[in-house]
Formats: structure tokens, C-alpha cells, sequence
């Protein structure tokens, strides 16, 4: 009994060593792994885009005259104004991506058809959602500013 | 001296000789001791088995498909890795390289036609695959995971075909990829950060080409053959191909021989006789699983060399005259460059996945993923799901009657989807008839 206790004593700090050895490139290697697909997922998910910026200013208020509808083709933007309240609705169709056109009862697609009011609610063709409103906010130097990634609800306008 | 010059002009008469037999351990077989050697000691040929089930040669059982697929796989990687010789991944030049394919490379229309026929053929070849190992009941016990890396090997293919179709940048790329995505970002919560990183940027552009050209030329290939490799491993390690019941091996049995000699021949010394000991062996545990080859061993299986190594050869002479064939009568299509404002009307998304663009005409979110994504994990689960042990190695066996009705009506309804929405939609996406 006690030779057998003894042996086992004898040889445990060599079991232990490479116990412990296993243990650490185990959890090493692991949290290397989980550490690496991490920054390889930051890595690859672009904090620059080398496309239109989402974010950009379109000019003072006062370019927006009160009940206009100015659609900016090539930032995929038709800044509205009601009084003294600005918006901006994407012209970008939600059906597959082409620019809508202003139109007496709202927006118009050319390529598919798809209908929208004035909200850029849906009345007809086969788009299958609204047209995006985005968030605008007035700078510091008075020039209004999009940004096209933060959509905001529907009818929520900016005072100016 | 004449001693040394006779041993270098032997040397040299033996040169070509010695030089094969260092590659070729064995000379052509004439035996079947040398048939098994050949299959064993060469590196390409010792993938396969040293015999082979004659069930596994007959062509109306497996129709050769995933051979097929393999071999379209390595004629992709070839026609790719030349094609890349020319091509630019920017969108200021590569439609332009691809009328230079056409115009000023020689062979390039030929090579680009292969790629592009090879592709959809593997496409197909597949899916086609998946069916005969469903319908034959092939993914039982023990090739319940072997079900499941080839289920990832279907979406891996479908990947590289859907990352290759941006490349050419032309209309019909630049809108099938802008459809494609659009709907892999009607996905709840990771929909729109999926979509954003695969085209690394808000819309299809150089980003997205570039992204694109990355993972088809690279990372989907590097990671489809190891999945492959995988696949071909296990279904040695599996027993090889499914057997009906009768002729397939026990499975997990543990072989226990004992070898009891006779009496051994008396020794006689000059005093005493002894009895050599008896000797007993005992083999056990070693091998375990479906490995074990007992029973009819002649009648099932032949010698691979040369029966499987003709049997493939003559599917992989096929699947190259096959896509020479197809690539010399049509041309792979090429439209206009691309033009962002103008889409073309109707734009439709590659045709694998048009049955999913139907779908998303319908519902959006059910259509795109939600319906998708069950499909997905009923195939990934099936092989835990469907326990039977019956019906194994036989097309449709009448056992799994039920199992292989479900998945009959799964692929009917998933092919006339695609027929739908490949042949009757028209503009707007509206019900047209192609007659």
C-alpha cells in the first residue's frame, strides 16, 4: 500500500509538469484562436470606405426653401422642407437599388415601377418597404448634415 | 580501370530503368499481390482501397456524381488559376480584360467557357450528388457527419460559383451580386453587418469586386479542399460506400482469433523429449468499426487496380468531354459594362438562387432566410434526425418510403421554383410565359 502511495508521489511533479504544459497551449491555443477570429472580424469590417461618404453636408437651410422637395441625385438624397422643418429620404429604391424620382404624389421608380408618397410609404409596384429616412443634424457652422447610416423613423423631422 | 568504366556505363544503361523503378515501387501488376501493392505504395492511389465493393462500381448506383463533381472542382482550379494569369480585380479593368479574353488571348473564350459551364455543372453535379446519397440512404450510421461536411460542401459550392459570377463586371454580375446581397441582408440582426462586411461598403463596388476576388480565389478553395479531403477520408474510414444490409460488413464487432497449432513435432535431444509449447495468438480490438472485411470477401469486392482506377478514369475522360463540349457549342454570357443607374429589367440574381429570389417576391424575411435557414438546418440535422437503420444501399428502398417522399417534394418544389423564376418572370418581376 505504501510503496504504491510512494510511486504515485514519485512520479506526480513529472504528470503535473505536463499537465500542466497540455493545459496551458490548450487554453493558449484557444483563446489565440478566439482572440485571432476577433481581430480578423474587426480586420476585415472597414471603419473607411473608399466609396460616397455616408455622412456629408448639403448646404444652409436657406439653399431649402419652406415646401420644397430637392432631390440630390448623386447623394441618393431629396432633402424636404415644411416650414420651418427639414428631412431627408432616400431616393435609393428599396425594391433593388435604383435612384426614385420626385413625382407629384411622392416618388416615382423608373426602373420597376414602384410607387411611394410623399413619406416614402409604399402605394404601389413591388418594392417591399418604405424609402429610408435619415438623421439629420444642424452643425455648428449652421450647415445641415445627413447621415446615411442612422435611420430614423418616419415623420421625424429636424427644426431649423 | 576497366573494372570502374563498366560500372559507369552500366550505370548509365540503367539509368532510365533505375530512375522508374525509384518512382514506381511496382512494375505494372500481373498478380493480385501486385495489384494490392499498387493501390498501397503509390501516394495518389493509396487514397483508395486496395479492393473495392463491386456495388460501389455500378454506375446506376452512385452515377458517378461525386466524381463527377470532384473532377469538375479540379478542372475549376485549373481554368482558374490560368484565367487569373489575365484577370485585374478593379472595376476601371476588368470588363476590359474580359473582352481581351475574347479578343486578344489566345484560348481565352475556350478556358473562360470552361470555367463558367464547369461551374454551374458543379453546381448541379452536387445538389444532383446529395439526392443519390439521400435516396440510396447513404447517410446512416456510421456516415451520419459524413452527410453533414458534404451539406457544407454544397454551400461552400454555391459560395465560390456566387463570388465568381461579380468578377466579370458586367451588368448581369453587377446585378445579380446587388440582388444576391440585398437579400442575404434581409437577415434579422446580423442581415445588414453580413452584408456590409461581404461588400465592404454600402453598395457593390470596388470594395465588393475586391472582396469578392479574395474569397473566390482563395479562401473558398483553399477551405472546399479541405473539406473534400475530409470527405474522401471518411468515406474510407466509413467502410466505402453504402451497402445494402446483406452484403455490408458487421459493424462494430470485435474479431477474437485463436490459432492453436498442432502439437508441435517432438524434440528429441539426447535425454529428454519436450513438447514444443502450443502458440496462441489472440487478435482483438485492433481493428474495430466497419474496417472489418469478413464474409464474402471474393464475390462482393474486385481489385481496384485496375477496376475503380479504369472506372475513373473513363468518368473524369466524360466530365472533361462533356464540358469541351458544352464550352465549344455556347459562350459564356457577357453583357454590357456595368451601369449602377440602370439596372436591367427584370435583375435576377444567379440561377441557384433564383428559387430563393422567388421566395423573397413573396416574403421578404420568410422567403430570404427564414425558410432558407430551416431547410439548411433540417439537411445539416437529418442524418440525427431520420434514426431508421433500413433501406441502406438501395435506391428507394421501400422501407424509407416516407423520408425519401419528403425530400422528393423538397427538391421538386425547389426546382420549380428555380424553373419559375427563371422562365416566368419577367419584367417587375411579373408572371410571364416563356412560350
Amino acid at each position: 500500500m505504501e510503496a504504491t502511495a510512494t510511486e504515485t508521489k514519485l512520479s506526480e511533479p513529472q504528470v503535473g509538469r505536463r499537465r500542466f504544459l497540455a493545459w496551458l497551449s490548450g487554453v493558449g491555443i484557444a483563446g489565440s484562436a478566439v482572440l485571432g477570429s476577433l481581430a480578423t472580424f474587426f480586420f476585415i469590417r472597414p471603419r473607411t470606405t473608399y466609396g460616397q461618404p455616408n455622412r456629408f453636408k448639403i448646404g444652409r437651410p436657406e439653399e431649402f426653401p419652406p415646401g420644397s422637395r430637392i432631390a440630390i441625385d448623386p447623394k441618393r438624397v431629396c432633402i424636404v422642407r415644411e416650414g420651418n422643418k427639414v428631412a431627408a429620404i432616400s431616393t435609393t429604391c428599396t425594391h433593388l437599388g435604383c435612384i426614385v424620382a420626385p413625382s407629384a404624389t411622392g416618388f416615382q421608380c423608373p426602373c420597376h415601377g414602384s410607387r411611394f408618397d410623399v413619406d416614402g410609404n409604399v402605394t404601389g409596384g413591388p418594392a417591399p418597404k418604405a424609402l429610408a429616412w435619415y438623421a439629420m443634424t444642424l452643425t455648428p457652422s449652421g450647415e445641415l448634415e445627413v447621415d446615411k447610416d442612422s435611420e430614423i423613423e418616419t415623420g421625424t423631422y429636424l427644426s431649423v | 580501370m576497366s573494372k570502374e568504366k563498366n560500372s559507369i556505363g552500366k550505370s548509365l544503361m540503367g539509368l532510365p530503368a533505375n530512375v522508374a523503378r525509384s518512382i514506381f515501387r511496382n512494375p505494372l501488376p500481373s498478380s493480385d499481390r501486385g495489384r494490392a501493392a499498387t493501390s498501397f505504395t503509390n501516394f495518389f492511389l493509396h487514397i483508395q482501397p486496395v479492393r473495392v465493393s463491386r456495388q460501389a462500381l455500378r454506375p446506376s448506383y452512385t452515377m458517378g456524381l461525386g466524381l463527377i463533381s470532384f473532377f469538375l472542382f479540379v478542372i475549376l482550379t485549373v481554368t482558374g488559376v490560368l484565367l487569373m494569369f489575365y484577370y485585374v480585380p478593379s472595376t476601371a479593368q476588368a470588363y476590359d480584360r474580359m473582352l481581351d479574353l475574347r479578343s486578344s488571348v489566345a484560348f481565352g473564350i475556350i478556358l473562360r467557357n470552361m470555367h463558367r459551364w464547369a461551374a454551374h455543372g458543379m453546381v448541379a453535379c452536387v445538389f444532383l450528388h446529395m439526392c443519390r446519397v439521400f435516396f440510396t440512404g447513404s447517410y446512416k450510421p456510421p456516415r451520419e457527419f459524413n452527410w453533414v461536411i458534404g451539406v457544407c460542401l454544397f454551400g461552400l459550392t454555391l459560395l465560390s460559383s456566387f463570388t465568381g459570377y461579380l468578377l466579370p463586371w458586367d451588368q448581369l454580375a453587377f446585378w445579380a451580386i446587388t440582388v444576391g446581397t440585398s437579400i442575404a441582408g434581409y437577415a434579422p440582426l446580423v442581415g445588414k453587418a453580413m452584408k456590409f462586411i461581404l461588400l465592404g461598403d454600402a453598395t457593390v463596388g470596388q470594395e465588393a469586386l475586391l472582396r469578392f476576388y479574395v474569397l473566390h480565389v482563395v479562401v473558398l478553395p483553399l477551405v472546399l479542399t479541405i473539406f473534400v479531403a475530409v470527405h474522401f477520408w471518411r468515406i474510407r474510414k466509413d467502410g466505402g460506400l453504402a451497402k445494402p444490409e446483406a452484403e455490408a460488413a458487421p459493424k462494430r464487432v470485435q474479431v477474437q482469433v485463436q490459432i492453436q497449432d498442432e502439437p508441435g513435432p517432438m524434440v528429441t535431444t539426447a535425454t529428454v523429449a519436450v513438447a514444443a509449447p502450443p502458440r496462441r495468438f489472440t487478435i482483438q480490438g485492433l481493428v474495430r468499426g466497419p474496417l472489418v472485411k469478413v464474409g464474402k470477401l471474393e464475390e462482393d469486392t474486385v481489385f481496384s487496380w485496375p477496376n475503380l482506377l479504369v472506372a475513373e478514369l473513363f468518368v473524369l475522360l466524360l466530365t472533361i468531354a462533356g464540358v469541351m463540349l458544352v464550352s465549344i457549342l455556347f459562350n459564356a454570357p457577357l453583357e454590357q459594362p456595368v451601369n449602377v443607374m440602370h439596372p436591367p429589367n427584370p435583375a435576377k440574381a444567379p440561377w441557384y438562387f433564383l428559387g430563393l429570389q422567388e421566395q423573397v417576391s413573396y416574403s421578404a424575411f420568410w422567403g430570404g432566410i427564414g425558410v432558407p435557414g430551416i431547410e439548411l438546418l433540417l439537411l445539416l440535422l437529418l442524418p440525427y434526425i431520420d434514426r431508421g437503420k433500413e433501406g441502406v444501399g438501395r435506391w428507394f428502398a421501400r422501407e424509407r418510403v416516407l423520408a425519401n417522399s419528403i425530400f422528393l417534394l423538397f427538391v421538386i418544389v425547389n426546382i420549380s421554383l428555380i424553373v419559375i423564376g427563371t422562365f416566368f418572370r419577367g419584367a417587375n418581376w411579373q408572371f410571364v410565359s416563356p412560350f
